[in-house]
Order: C-alpha cells, then sequence, then structure tokens
C-alpha cells in the first residue's frame, strides 16, 4: 500500500511544531508589548472588580448584572434586570455580601436603570468605576465584559470575558412596543450570556463604556452567538441627570418623518417627508424635502445613523439641526418630542416573538418571585407618583439643587414688591426700562408692570386670556415671566402648587453678550441640571448651571403648543446685602432676540 | 541544536505566531479590510433563508467573490460598499465544487468602476502564502446578522484557527457540498448574513472565505468554518468516450478545481465549471441489493426480478415483479435512471422511500442503504445470484 506524499502546506506546518517542540527546553521570551498588555488586562480587571454588581430578586435569586458609578452607591443595570427583580432588588458584590437597593431611575426605552445600593454602614464608601469616553471606542479595540452570566458565581464574585468590539454606532431596533431600542450601540464578540444583563464592559483601562444588554440570537439559541450588544455609556451620560431625579425618562422624536430619499439612490440621502402639525420643528421652520445634514452635530446619511443620534437623545432636549434647501444650509434649534406613543408596557403576549432579544435573566427556579420585598429601610426610600421611576429621588435631587442657588442669595426675607430700572434694548431701538413684580405665596391678585416705550400691566393669576398673558407683543410672555422669577426666588417650591420637580439635565444655549452671532449653535452649548415647575396655568424650565449652579436663564411656556419666553441671566453681581442677581437679561422668542434689559438698580421689597 | 539557536528560532516563531496582537490595534486592520468588502442583497428572505450575505472584493473594476448560495439567484443582486454605495452585480461564474462564486459590480450608468489601488484583495498574492497554521490568530470580517447596511462596517470578530482540515470524511454529518480543506475557527463567525465574509491574519491579509451556517447533526453543534483561498478539490465524474470500435463507454475520470484558477477564469468570464450531472457525488450510492429484469432497453423499467434475503431490499419488503415507481418523490422511467438517481443522491446509510407499483396498488417502502459489497454483482437476468 502506497501512501500519498504529505502536501507541502502540511510539510511547512509540521516543520515549525518541530522547532517549537525542540525548543521548549530553552526558556521561552515573550515580548515586551504582550507582557505590557498582560499587565494592563491584570491591572484593569483588578481595579474594576469589586465594582461589579450582582443584580438579584429580593431574597437574592439571580437576575442580572450593574455595576457602581459612584462612592455613594448608585449602580447602572438594564430595564430589563429591574423588571424582573422589582423596585427593592438584593445586590451582591464580589466580597461577597449582599445590599438591599432601590430602583431610582428608569430608561425604559434606553433599556436602562439606575439603582442604589445601601451600605451596611451609614456613609461606608463604595468601590465604584470611573465613566469612559464611548464615542472614542473603535472597532477592533479590546474590551472586557463582566457580570453574573448563568447566576454562576454564589459568592458574587464577577465573570470576566474578553474581546474584541465588533461594531461601533449599530441600531438594534426596538422590541415588544418601542421599548428596549438599542441606539448607537457598541456591537461585541466579547461573550455575553443570560446574567450578564446590565453589567458593564470596560475599556483595558478599566473605564466604563457600555452596558451589556442584549444580543443577536437565531439558530443556535439563546446564549452568546458571537453578537452581544452594550448601551453606549454616552448615551446614558445624556439621561444620567434623569436617571438620578428618579425620572421614568423617555426618549426623543424630531417631530417630523425622515427618510431615505430613495432605496435605489447610489448614495443615500436623508430628506424630511413630513412635518408633524404643531411640533417645535414646524415652528423651527423645518420644511418638507429639506435634506438633513447633520443632527446635533452628527453627519446623517442613512435611516439607521439617524435613528441612532435621535435614539441618544431624552425627549426636550434641544438639539442643533442642520439641513440643506435648495443650495442652502440652515440650522436650527429644535425640542426634541417625547415619543409618548412607544412608551406602553409591553403587554405580555402581543405581538410576534422577537427577533432580536434581550439577554434573559436565567431561570432557575420555577417559583413565583415575589415583586415587594426588600429591606424596610430601602422601601422608605421608595416612593410612586406617576411619570416618575421613584419620587424620593427627585425630590431629593429637587431640594439639592434648590439649595445651591439659594448659596447666591436667601430671598425669603425680601419677598415684598420688586423693581428694577435700566437701559432697554428693544429692536433697533435703546430706552429706559422700569419694571416692578408684586407678589408673595398667597397675594391672590399679584400684579406685575413693564415700562418700556409704554406702560403695560398683568395681573398674572387673573388675567388668564392667553394674548394677555403673552405680552409685551413679541417677547412671548415678558411680564408673566418676571412674575415667575420673582416667586421661585422669594416663595421656592412651596409657590410652585402644579409642580415643582427636578428635570434632570439638558443642554442650554445662551446667546454671545455682544449680540453677535455665534459660530455655531454647537458652540452655545451649555450642560444643565433643570427645574420644571408649574403655577396657575404657566410651565416654566429653569435651567442652572452644571459647573458653579448659576441660574442661567428660563422660560416660561403661556401656553403648551406655543414657543416660550426665553429668558437669560448674566452678569451677576450684588443687589443689596449680599444678594447676587443678573444684571443682563436678554429676553428671545421664537429664535429671535425680542430685547435685552440691562439693569442699573433692584430695589428688593420686604416682606 | 545549540540552545542559543533554539532560543533564538522560538523567539522568531513566537514573534510570527505568539498572540503578539494582544497590543495590537486591530481598529486598522479592520478598517482597510472593510473597504475590501461588501453587504450583498438578493434571493431569500423566507423559511430561514437569508437575503443577506457577504463578498470579497477581487478586483479594481468590482469583481466580488462569494459563496455560491441561493443569494445569487436573482437578477436584482445588490452590493453596498463600505461608503455607502449601493451598486447591482450579475452572477459570472460559480464553482458549487468550491462553493464559490464571483460576481460583477456595476455602476448604473454602465460607467467602469475604479475602486483604487486599496479597494479590493489582490486574490492571486493572498493565494501565494502559505496557509495559517493550527494557532494563529485570525479575523473575520462579515455582515453577521445584516447589522450592517449602506456604510456601516462590517462586524470584525477575532479567533484562533483550531484545524485546517477536510470536512469530507463528515459529509453523512454535515450537509456540505464542499469536500476540501477548510479553516476550523473558534470564534463563532458563521451566522446567517456571514457567509462570503473575509478571513483574515493579523496583518488584514486574505486567508479564505467565511463559510455558511452547518450543524453537525449527530451532536447538534454549530461549525465555524472557512474556505482558504489556496482551496483545490477533486472531481470525480463519469464521460462517455467512444472505444476503438466507435461504442460509447462510461469512462471515471479526475479534475481538480482550484480556487486561484476559478477565480482568475472567472473574472475573465472564461470559467467553465465541472458538469455536475454525470457527477459522482458519492461513489457508487447506496446499495440496494434489489435484481432487476435485464436491462436490454434504454428505458427499461425497473421490475424487480429477484430480491436477494438479507439485502437491504429485502429488509424492506422488496418483493419479485414490483415495479419500482417513485424514489423520494421522484418518478422512475427505468433501471438506468434509478440508478444514476441513487449514485447522484445517496450513500450508504441513508433511507429512501421508495414507492413500488405490486399489483395494482402501490406500496411505500423505507429502503435503507447498505455499503456495496467488494465486488458489486452485476444485475444478471440468469442465473439467480447466490445469498451472501
Amino acid at each position: 500500500m502506497t501512501r500519498p506524499v504529505p502536501r507541502l502546506s502540511h510539510l511547512a506546518a509540521l516543520v515549525p511544531a518541530l522547532l517549537a517542540a525542540a525548543a521548549v527546553a530553552a526558556p521561552v521570551e515573550v515580548e515586551q508589548p504582550v507582557l505590557d498588555a498582560q499587565r494592563q488586562r491584570i491591572a484593569a480587571i483588578k481595579k474594576v472588580h469589586p465594582a461589579v454588581v450582582a443584580v438579584c430578586q429580593p431574597g437574592g435569586q439571580g437576575s442580572g448584572s450593574g455595576v457602581l458609578i459612584s462612592p455613594d452607591g448608585y449602580a447602572l443595570t438594564n430595564f430589563h434586570v429591574v423588571q424582573a427583580t422589582g423596585p427593592l432588588p438584593s445586590c451582591g458584590l464580589a466580597d461577597g455580601v449582599l445590599y438591599d437597593a432601590v430602583l431610582v431611575g428608569l430608561d425604559k426605552v434606553g433599556d436602562v436603570a439606575l439603582i442604589k445600593l445601601l451600605p451596611k454602614e451609614a456613609g461606608k464608601p463604595f468601590p465604584f468605576v470611573a465613566l469612559g469616553d464611548s464615542d472614542k471606542v473603535r472597532i477592533g479595540d479590546w474590551s472586557l465584559a463582566m457580570g453574573n452570566p448563568f447566576s454562576l458565581a454564589m459568592d458574587f464574585t464577577p465573570t470576566v470575558t474578553y474581546g474584541v468590539v465588533s461594531g461601533t454606532n449599530r441600531y438594534q431596533p426596538p422590541e415588544g412596543k418601542g421599548l428596549l431600542e438599542y441606539t448607537d450601540c457598541i456591537q461585541i464578540e466579547t461573550s455575553i450570556n443570560p446574567g450578564n444583563s446590565g453589567g458593564p464592559l470596560f475599556n483595558m483601562a478599566g473605564e466604563l463604556i457600555g452596558i451589556n444588554g442584549r444580543g443577536s440570537f437565531e439558530k443556535r439559541g439563546r446564549v452568546n452567538s458571537g453578537v452581544g450588544y452594550a448601551i453606549s455609556i454616552n448615551q446614558i451620560k445624556n439621561f444620567l441627570g434623569h436617571l438620578r431625579a428618579g425620572i421614568d425618562s423617555d426618549h426623543a422624536t424630531l417631530g417630523a418623518a425622515v427618510g431615505t430619499l430613495s432605496d435605489d439612490a447610489p448614495v443615500a440621502q436623508m430628506v424630511v417627508r413630513t412635518v408633524l402639525d404643531g411640533s417645535d420643528a414646524e415652528r423651527r421652520g423645518l420644511q418638507e424635502g429639506d435634506q438633513l445634514l447633520r443632527f446635533a452635530g452628527r453627519v446623517v446619511t442613512s435611516t439607521n445613523q439617524y435613528k441612532n443620534v435621535l435614539g441618544i437623545y431624552p425627549k426636550d432636549w434641544r438639539v442643533p439641526v442642520a439641513v440643506r434647501r435648495k443650495n442652502e444650509q440652515v440650522e436650527l434649534l429644535v425640542r426634541l418630542m417625547g415619543n409618548m406613543a412607544t412608551e406602553k408596557e409591553p403587554q405580555p403576549g402581543a405581538g410576534p416573538p422577537p427577533k432580536k432579544d434581550p439577554v434573559p435573566p436565567p431561570k432557575k427556579e420555577v417559583v413565583p418571585v415575589p415583586k415587594k420585598g426588600g429591606s424596610p429601610e430601602a422601601a422608605k426610600m421608595y416612593v410612586t407618583r406617576k411619570g416618575y421611576a421613584n419620587w424620593y429621588f427627585n425630590e431629593l435631587e429637587r431640594d439639592a439643587l434648590l439649595a445651591n442657588l439659594k448659596k447666591h442669595g436667601d430671598f425669603a426675607p425680601v419677598a415684598g414688591t420688586w423693581s428694577a430700572e435700566g437701559e432697554a434694548e428693544v429692536g433697533l431701538r435703546k430706552t429706559a426700562f422700569r419694571f416692578e413684580v408684586s407678589g408673595g405665596k398667597d397675594d391672590a391678585d399679584p400684579v406685575v408692570k413693564l415700562k418700556l416705550n409704554v406702560d403695560q400691566s398683568l395681573r398674572p393669576l387673573v388675567d388668564t386670556d392667553a394674548r394677555l398673558q403673552a405680552e409685551p407683543v413679541n417677547s412671548g410672555g415678558l411680564m408673566l415671566a418676571l412674575y415667575q422669577y420673582h416667586r421661585l426666588l422669594t416663595v421656592g417650591p412651596k409657590g410652585f402648587e402644579g409642580l415643582c420637580a427636578h428635570g434632570g439635565h439638558e443642554p442650554f444655549y445662551p446667546h454671545p453678550a455682544d449680540g453677535s452671532a455665534p459660530k455655531s449653535l454647537a458652540s452655545l452649548r451649555t450642560d444643565c441640571a433643570v427645574l420644571k415647575t408649574k403655577h396657575g396655568s404657566a410651565e416654566c424650565k429653569w435651567y442652572v448651571s452644571l459647573k458653579d449652579h448659576t441660574l442661567l436663564g428660563f422660560e416660561t411656556f403661556v401656553s403648551k403648543d406655543e414657543d416660550p419666553c426665553e429668558v437669560y441671566l448674566a452678569d451677576y453681581r450684588d443687589a443689596g446685602d449680599g444678594r447676587k442677581l443678573p444684571h443682563r437679561i436678554e429676553v428671545r422668542h421664537k429664535d429671535k432676540r425680542y430685547g435685552v434689559l440691562t439693569v442699573s438698580k433692584y430695589t428688593l421689597g420686604k416682606k | 541544536m545549540t540552545t542559543r539557536t533554539a532560543t533564538l528560532i522560538a523567539a522568531a516563531l513566537l514573534g510570527s505566531a505568539a498572540p503578539a496582537g494582544a497590543a495590537d490595534p486591530f481598529h486598522e486592520v479592520a478598517e482597510k479590510a472593510n473597504q475590501k468588502l461588501v453587504k450583498l442583497f438578493g434571493a431569500g428572505g423566507f423559511s430561514r433563508l437569508n437575503n443577506f450575505g457577504t463578498g470579497i472584493l477581487i478586483s479594481r473594476e468590482g469583481h466580488v467573490l462569494t459563496v455560491a448560495s441561493q443569494l445569487l439567484d436573482t437578477s436584482e443582486l445588490v452590493a453596498h460598499l463600505y461608503d455607502g454605495q449601493r451598486l447591482k452585480g450579475q452572477v459570472v461564474a460559480t464553482e458549487p465544487e468550491l462553493d464559490a462564486a464571483v460576481v460583477k459590480l456595476k455602476k448604473a450608468d454602465g460607467g467602469a468602476l475604479d475602486l483604487g489601488d486599496d479597494g479590493f484583495f489582490n486574490f492571486a498574492e493572498a493565494a501565494k502564502r502559505p496557509p495559517a497554521q493550527t494557532g494563529d490568530w485570525v479575523l473575520a470580517l462579515t455582515n453577521t446578522f445584516e447589522i450592517a447596511l449602506r456604510d456601516e462596517p462590517l462586524s470584525l470578530q477575532r479567533g484562533v484557527v483550531m484545524a485546517y482540515t477536510k470536512l469530507a470524511g463528515r459529509r453523512g454529518v454535515f450537509d456540505f457540498p464542499y469536500t476540501g480543506d477548510v479553516y476550523v475557527v473558534d470564534a463563532i463567525t458563521n451566522n446567517p448574513g456571514a457567509a462570503g465574509g473575509a478571513l483574515l491574519n493579523r496583518k488584514g491579509e486574505l486567508l479564505g472565505v467565511v463559510g455558511r451556517e452547518i450543524k453537525n447533526t449527530l451532536s447538534d453543534t454549530w461549525m465555524n468554518y472557512a474556505i482558504p483561498v489556496t482551496a483545490k478539490v477533486d472531481v470525480k465524474f463519469r464521460e462517455a468516450v467512444k472505444d476503438k470500435d466507435g461504442k460509447e463507454q462510461q469512462v471515471e475520470k479526475t479534475v481538480t478545481v482550484s480556487m486561484p484558477e476559478f477565480v482568475t477564469l472567472g473574472m475573465q468570464g472564461k470559467y467553465k465549471p465541472v458538469i455536475r450531472g454525470d457527477k459522482i457525488l458519492s461513489g457508487e450510492g447506496g446499495y440496494h441489493g434489489l435484481v432487476f429484469v435485464p436491462n436490454i432497453l434504454e428505458r427499461t423499467p425497473a421490475y424487480v426480478e429477484d430480491v436477494p434475503p438479507g439485502s437491504p431490499a429485502a429488509k424492506a419488503g422488496f418483493r419479485q415483479d414490483d415495479l419500482v415507481s417513485f424514489v423520494d418523490g421522484e418518478p422512475v422511467a427505468s433501471i438506468n435512471a434509478f440508478h444514476a438517481w441513487l449514485k447522484k443522491n445517496t450513500r450508504p446509510g441513508q433511507t429512501v422511500r421508495v414507492e413500488v407499483r405490486r399489483g395494482e396498488a402501490l406500496q411505500t417502502l423505507e429502503l435503507t442503504l447498505g455499503t456495496h459489497p467488494p465486488k458489486p454483482a452485476p444485475p444478471q437476468p440468469d442465473p439467480k445470484p447466490k445469498s451472501p
């Protein structure tokens, strides 16, 4: 019997194997970069390992994963994980201890939840991880996923998996009724399995770049099939203010339908198909046929990209939208609408089974798990209210925000009539101005008087006609706005019987003080904490700088479907007794500057 | 060999094969390779047949190498380039033995396509490189699960070569048309839409074409493989040749088909695939043991003359004078047709459904084919064959 001659390739395969075998006795020299990479990997894992959370049912059965992001116990996980645990989960850390926890905030569409772990000793800090910048993550980067797959670790020590980033800026459509939409997410080959849900994805510096949440499964069953997805941390950062404030937050729509010009076109172009009546997009002048160039600064050339960039913003955020109309480029600042139609609980059994599934919590026991439970201490920190995941935390954040505002001056002792005078620039004219606001917590008929060119006055609680409230003409309701401002400073939260809540974080766009045209809308962006109030028929949004807690401005809505009166406050100086007030008040309405009031003197009336 | 030389060699080997990539950024490799790949969209979209796949650009003019799947059975084949361009494609060559096809992309306006120097893989160069070794790191770039559209980059995965081997011996286990060498990889690369994607080495050089989704029917596990750029398959087939007396004789021939040749000729539009009709897929097919009536006509009806005891046919319950009418639903016109069908479609161990006319009624029999006896007895009119 003859043997076939081995093929050359097989011989080639054999030779190094033999040589390698011969070299086994010799000390193996490993290249420095390999050793460095290994050291870096070990260091990264060691650093973040203690902050990885096993999110469990009350009582301790495994469910999902999470990660601590602050020393006071705030941790991120998936919405679909807390959906299974209820608002009072138990959380295991790598130290083997099971902690009580409470739900703080929700982003159901984004599949994110914020929970807070309670320390065993008051004030004892938790280990936590730093947030990275997921926009810097690139295809091919190494990544580490951690969590508690298959509820393997009975002592909560996290499982670590290692792999490369397969894709960035991925779009995975929602499941069920619009929930669990993964926009701009990170695709990984790093193995994630049932139980990894809500757990962290790290870069090799040990920074948090995402929250693992779902995968693509098909024929191979609901275990890792080489394709997992993590919610990008930069998207979560946009919602973090909302989450911390206990808000049941919502994603956004533009208020216009945008689609590709033609599926058959050689190069995709995104065009505005229809603009929704009454939407802010319509009021900002977005038109059918406009070609969408950039959304919030990002170039948009495909449906997926558009959904990606739209999906990372909470509703009500104002973002710059650049369009091409004929041969002109136009940039608009559009206030995004809510995604309310999709904000419905998924009905059990409704709809076809989804193709792309969240990594489900492992089903180990068939025993029904009580939704309520947890410790009495955690239960005290859970207060339900419509529109909020946990109202307790909204009050907490709101009161902290108000306390910071108060540092600029306590105006309660000067709650009487205020007046201010100075020079106003309205349109092209300069003129002297004077305004006077009276009021108080229980004043049933306060009066605002404003003298610009003519004398005007408004009784905000009596003159309820929208046209009167919007006076002066083209200001959007400056007198009403001044009344609300006076009330916020002098009366505080008790003065807003309709609502006084923390509204999460939003960008704010104060225009240059010298009245020059801004370089770009994006250059104006200042990130703020928002306070939302309602008093009488008027709703207001107050923008407080995240940097120095200054009230940078506010918007007063005479009616929900109208543009607000936008008031920008600057040049804070002492207005007497150390109380700081803005000496430059810019009023804008409908993308136009109504006027600027330069205050020379405030008179604050005693109570 | 001195210790020093051994160390040097070991270091050199580590330099080439060890995971130095732990420090390598794969990003640039992935970005460059992504520009040489396309997303394909074609026929399918029903009963788990995907209407999406991946393709590898192999010429400046827009030739694409991909898997010869049902995806290509359309006149509306579409490719999305890395920059979002949408182009139509036309199949110019297929070779089922290599499970490969070459598609030519064209511009809508009919103008010439020029992808530039960095816009395609030089296939001839790739085929000259030695194959990757077991244990080498590899990267896969595919449009797995149709995640990417238009200008979105393909999905990157990384793994090692687990084996460089033939799956041929396992053909009863894998439903698989290709019998040559494959790279078996440990990354879960072969998902819906990934077929036709690129298997690369760490430098981004083309090693192979990511294959289909195949499942081991015995263990219910999935296999991740790629067909190497150097793939070679020996195809045996029968050809009718006239002998010196002018009589037709069936002669067994072997032709070697190779990926480099297929690609080169395919791009020139000159490739002629091996005729599959006469191909011997699995030797003689399964063995049934039936003895038919003398095969004297071109189309002798498949009447059973005898059923040797103990033969597969006997076990299935065949009887003398049965007329074989259908096999697995296919009408059987003649003894020749029956044998041709078995050769083409069956192998030992397989069960086929046979309908026989017995008297006035059709009977259905389940025939489990066996292996041919060392010297298969040709059907003889007489004398009756001895029982084995």
